[in-house]
């Protein structure tokens, strides 16, 4: 088994607000091995971008800060580190991609320039090296000719170029974990399709592991590795991507896999949907946190929180009907 | 660019017409009349009668306007009642005296103001915050005048550390020292005033600015906080405040109108009170029409300020916006 | 204050909506009444307006009774509680006769502004096209000039009289209401009750009285109030250079323009009209920052920081 590039263990996030502390994320643990793509999946509100905020340790500039857990990179425990030690380490051997390319480009800067800063900050190159390299990176990430775009401004480039940049800006230095976080959410259908296969293409390319987060069913199942799926907070199940979409085990993936449009409803007329809504992570229910939703609750569920279990192939979830005999799931 | 400097340009042009328009309108709405406004009292009614002639007073309104506007546009201001001196005399000595006395005050301000605000805004609600609040709102409550009453009473006749007004003492005229000393005071009244807004502005155009998602991308770039704040966020956090500078403009000259009466500094200001009680409307009209046309060069300048720090002003999609 | 710490809560924490929220005002003075620094304000300035309107019971001297036996006594002395001016008046009684004219001044131009400034502003934003531009052409201008010396301007050619001074400061400080009423209107013209009230044949007038000044109420009166703290404060400088109050009348600004004179031989004489002037201005501000900070409905609901959740 190759070593774990990224290991998460159970990492508990939260918020300081004006009711107290307010719980973001509870006990998340999960792992991407080098070269792999693994990608969270869940409503919004679940807590999957805090989870990767603070892997990033950007979440303490967000109001929040690491309760308690452990983020494992390479070995070292990122949650312990003072900012200024994760400044080296942000942009250059991780590094991040928004949702909203368009806002999270600075408006006053062209992004060539933007693009070299990083260079210049953590490969110490000087300016005119880091803008060829920043060039180069606009040629690999598909923009025609970089040598004028560098020069451009953002709101002189469309959504999907910008975020082109961006990605071109968090692979500058070649860092070994990208975390891209609904990287195609705010664009275009068609745009949405060329972004993820650009993702894909560079992955192999430069050999990058890859932690997307997103709330679409169909994006994870075209470019993951491994799925992840969050439920208020906490991981309900994790497994590799086949598994997950032809053996989930968890309802909550059931409910979301059959939500999809054109997998499995594309004939049956009527969508199907999960009852309620997404409780918040300080009002959860006893036990389960999913058994209000649940179509499948059971007494134990109210009364006992089910861990994370795994079967043989490392295919983990948290529910007790697991531990029921089933007939022909 | 260009084309949006030409647009802000004609604009101002357009508003600066309109103003005089406005001026006239009020001479011609007064108690009285032009006739008032424009001869002598002491004059006797036959004598009335002829200059009003000779001054056309009795052609139709929108001759009188362009005429006038004419004699605006060459300069000719016209003359006083009292001695019949041009009004360009009197008023172009005091202009300078101003702009020494605000652009002072609007320099001191302005590089206590922005670090200041930019400190705050990254300690919210901690000491210094709320010392700035605080003086933010004294500042606004309390009459400038008044404040310049007291330091007047403490620095000058309690303490006598500093003289009690005017520009320079009896014959040391053109001693910079002298000067200096006599600055100290109403450009502290005048600092206090400017100073309570724009700690405000920049701490609030700072906060903002840092809740950007392009901020948050530079943190994720592992630059460091010093260069995310003064490179990323700065820049972005001043283009606000310099449309503001621009806007208060009006409010700066009145506070230093103000100011200069209590300090008896012989400025713009001083000299339209004084012309006030003497009733001298030509001087009234003329220094009004000056000063909002130094207003609009003001708002003018913060514009092309503005289109040079923000490249997004370039394409022209923000320049409509009214003034 | 009870708002600065900053709320911060992640997105999606969404609240349960189990009971009907309650009205705007009603929170609002919820809200208004939790703001120590607002309720130290609105006991402040009632305090004023009582002995405003109660002077001829309170102050213990006419105010503009001259008493050449005892000028210039000083605070404390026997009979006056502040001392006398130059002439022997009292300066107490004089304190509270000013307070009638410098809250006067305050609200009326307040209230002369809004009108004018809600008119303005309806009418333009309502209507648009070339009203608006005429309109905002003339903010612009309004704008440009300086008011001080326009209001000197003006006083100087209309004669310096009380409610010319009222109608003056009104008819120069309507612009920030007209921008706030059009902006608000510009937003609201386009919602959808509007569209119905106009399908079911209301007429415009009836539309922006019934409909949307109704809505653009609660920033109209925050700006109302702030505004009476700038016409108090204009007013008491326009008396100081002698333009606006005429004596036998009193004001603060007026009675600080005469303790000038004095400075030498008492100082003290500035201070108190003064210290008037900034206690009341500081109050009628702070109980404008309240009711913004109660009625601004955005501030119900806690503002999550960006960023997060998603």
């Amino acid at each position: 088994m190759t070593q774990n590039l990224l290991e998460v263990r159970n990492l508990t996030t939260g918020f300081h607000t004006e009711r107290g502390f307010v719980k973001a994320t509870d006990r998340v643990s999960l792992a991407i091995q080098e070269g792999q793509t693994l990608c969270i999946v869940g409503e919004s509100g679940s807590g999957k971008s805090v989870t990767s905020l603070a892997i990033m340790r950007l979440i303490d500039y967000a109001g929040g800060f690491i309760e308690s857990g452990e983020v494992l990179f390479k070995g070292d425990n990122l949650a312990a580190k003072k900012q200024t030690d994760m400044m080296r380490i942000r942009g250059s051997k991780m590094s991040m991609i928004f949702q909203d390319p368009m806002s999270a480009l600075n408006p006053v800067f062209s992004v060539g320039d933007q693009i070299a800063e990083t260079l210049r900050i953590h490969k110490h190159m000087s300016d005119k090296a880091a803008w060829n390299k920043a060039v180069e990176m606009l040629r690999l990430v598909g923009i025609p000719s970089p040598e004028i775009r560098a020069r451009q401004y953002p709101h002189e480039m469309s959504g999907g170029m910008c975020q082109r940049v961006v990605i071109a800006m968090a692979l500058a230095c070649d860092p070994e974990l990208l975390i891209a976080d609904e990287p195609t959410t705010a664009l275009d259908v068609t745009v949405q399709a060329q972004i993820l296969d650009l993702l894909a293409k560079l992955k192999r390319e430069l050999n990058t592991s890859i932690l997307l987060i997103t709330h679409d069913m169909g994006v994870a199942a075209e470019i993951a590795d491994r799925i992840a799926v969050m439920y208020a907070g906490a991981i309900v199940e994790e497994g590799a991507v086949d598994e997950v979409f032809e053996q989930p085990r968890h309802p909550y993936t059931i409910g979301l896999l059959r939500s999809i449009p054109g997998i499995e409803g594309e004939r049956g007329g009527e969508l199907y949907t999960i009852k309620g809504s997404i409780p918040s992570i300080n009002e959860l229910p006893s036990g389960c946190r999913f058994h209000p939703r649940c179509p499948h609750v059971m007494e134990r569920c109210l009364r006992e929180e089910p861990p994370l279990m795994a079967d043989e192939r490392g295919h983990r979830a948290a529910c007790w009907l697991d531990e029921v005999p089933k007939e022909g799931a | 660019m260009t084309e949006y400097l030409i647009r802000r340009t004609l604009q101002s042009i357009l508003v600066m017409l309109l103003i005089t328009v406005v001026t006239f309108i009020l001479i011609h709405a007064a108690p009285g009349g032009p006739k008032q406004i424009y001869l002598s009292p002491n004059l006797s009614p036959e004598a009335a009668e002829r200059q009003a002639a000779n001054l056309g007073l009795d052609r139709p309104l929108p001759v009188q306007y362009f005429d006038w506007l004419g004699d605006l546009l060459r300069g000719d201001l016209g003359y006083t009642f009292k001695n019949n001196l041009p009004v360009g005399d009197l008023i172009w000595p005091t202009v300078g005296n101003t702009m020494i006395l605000m652009g002072a005050a609007w320099l001191l301000s302005l590089i206590i103001a922005i670090p200041w605000g930019i400190y705050n805004s990254t300690r919210e609600y901690g000491f210094s915050d709320q010392t700035a609040s605080f003086i933010a709102y004294v500042g606004f409550a309390m009459p400038s005048f008044w404040f310049g009453i007291i330091l007047q009473e403490l620095f000058a006749l309690k303490w006598d550390l500093l003289p009690l007004s005017d520009m320079w003492s009896m014959g040391k005229e053109g001693d910079i020292g002298d000067l200096l000393m006599h600055m100290v005071l109403p450009v502290s009244v005048l600092t206090l005033g400017f100073l309570a807004g724009y700690v405000k502005y920049a701490r609030s155009s700072m906060l903002e600015v840092l809740d950007q998602d392009y901020i948050r991308t530079a943190r994720a770039k592992g630059l460091g906080e010093r260069r995310v704040v003064f490179r990323h966020a700065l820049r972005n956090a001043l283009i606000p405040v310099i449309t503001v500078l621009g806007l208060d403009l009006p409010i700066l000259v009145a506070g230093a109108a103000l100011t200069e009466n209590v300090f008896n500094w012989p400025g713009m200001g001083r000299m339209f009170v004084q012309m006030a009680t003497q009733r001298e409307y030509s001087v009234l009209m003329a220094t009004t029409i000056l000063i909002a046309f130094f207003v609009i060069i003001g708002n003018l300048i913060a514009d092309i300020l503005y289109a040079v720090v923000d490249p997004r002003v370039k394409l022209g999609r923000k320049g409509g916006a009214s003034a | 204050m009870s708002d600065t710490a900053a709320p911060v809560t992640v997105k999606g924490v969404k609240r349960a909506v189990s009971e009907r929220p309650p009205g705007l005002w009603k929170t609002g003075w919820k809200k208004f009444s939790r703001n120590p620094f607002a309720m130290a304000g609105l006991v402040i300035v009632t305090l004023f307006v009582l002995s405003a309107v109660g002077a001829r019971w309170i102050a213990p001297y006419d105010p503009a009774q001259i008493d050449m036996m005892f000028p210039n006594l000083p605070a404390g002395s026997e009979g006056h509680l502040l001392g006398t001016d130059e002439l022997g008046r009292d300066i107490f009684s004089r304190l509270i006769y000013s307070s009638q004219i410098s809250l006067l001044v305050g609200f009326s131009v307040a209230i002369v502004a809004v009108v004018i400034g809600t008119f303005i502003g309806a009418v333009s934003g309502y209507f648009g096209g070339w009203v608006d531009t005429i309109f905002m052409r003339f903010v612009d201008v309004m704008n440009a000039i300086p008011l001080l010396f326009l209001n000197i301007l003006i006083l100087t050619i209309f004669g310096s009289k009380f409610w010319y001074m009222i109608l003056i400061l009104g008819f120069t400080g309507w612009m920030g209401v007209a921008r706030l009423v059009r902006g608000t209107f510009l937003q609201l013209r386009e919602m959808q009750y509007v569209e119905a009230a106009r399908a079911i044949g209301v007429s415009d007038w009836g539309i922006i009285i019934r409909h949307l000044l109704r809505n653009a109420s609660a920033p109209i009166i925050v700006n109302a109030t702030l505004m009476v703290g700038g016409a108090i404060l204009s007013e008491s400088a326009l008396s100081y250079l002698g333009l606006g109050v005429q004596p036998p009348d009193t004001s603060w600004g007026l009675m600080l323009s005469n303790s000038r004179e004095f400075m030498l031989v008492d100082p003290i004489q500035a201070v108190y009209p003064g210290l008037c002037i900034l206690i009341v201005v500081l109050s009628v501000n702070f109980i404008g920052d309240g009711l913004r900070d109660a009625l601004d409905p955005r501030k119900k609901a806690f503002k999550p920081r960006k960023g997060l959740g998603k």
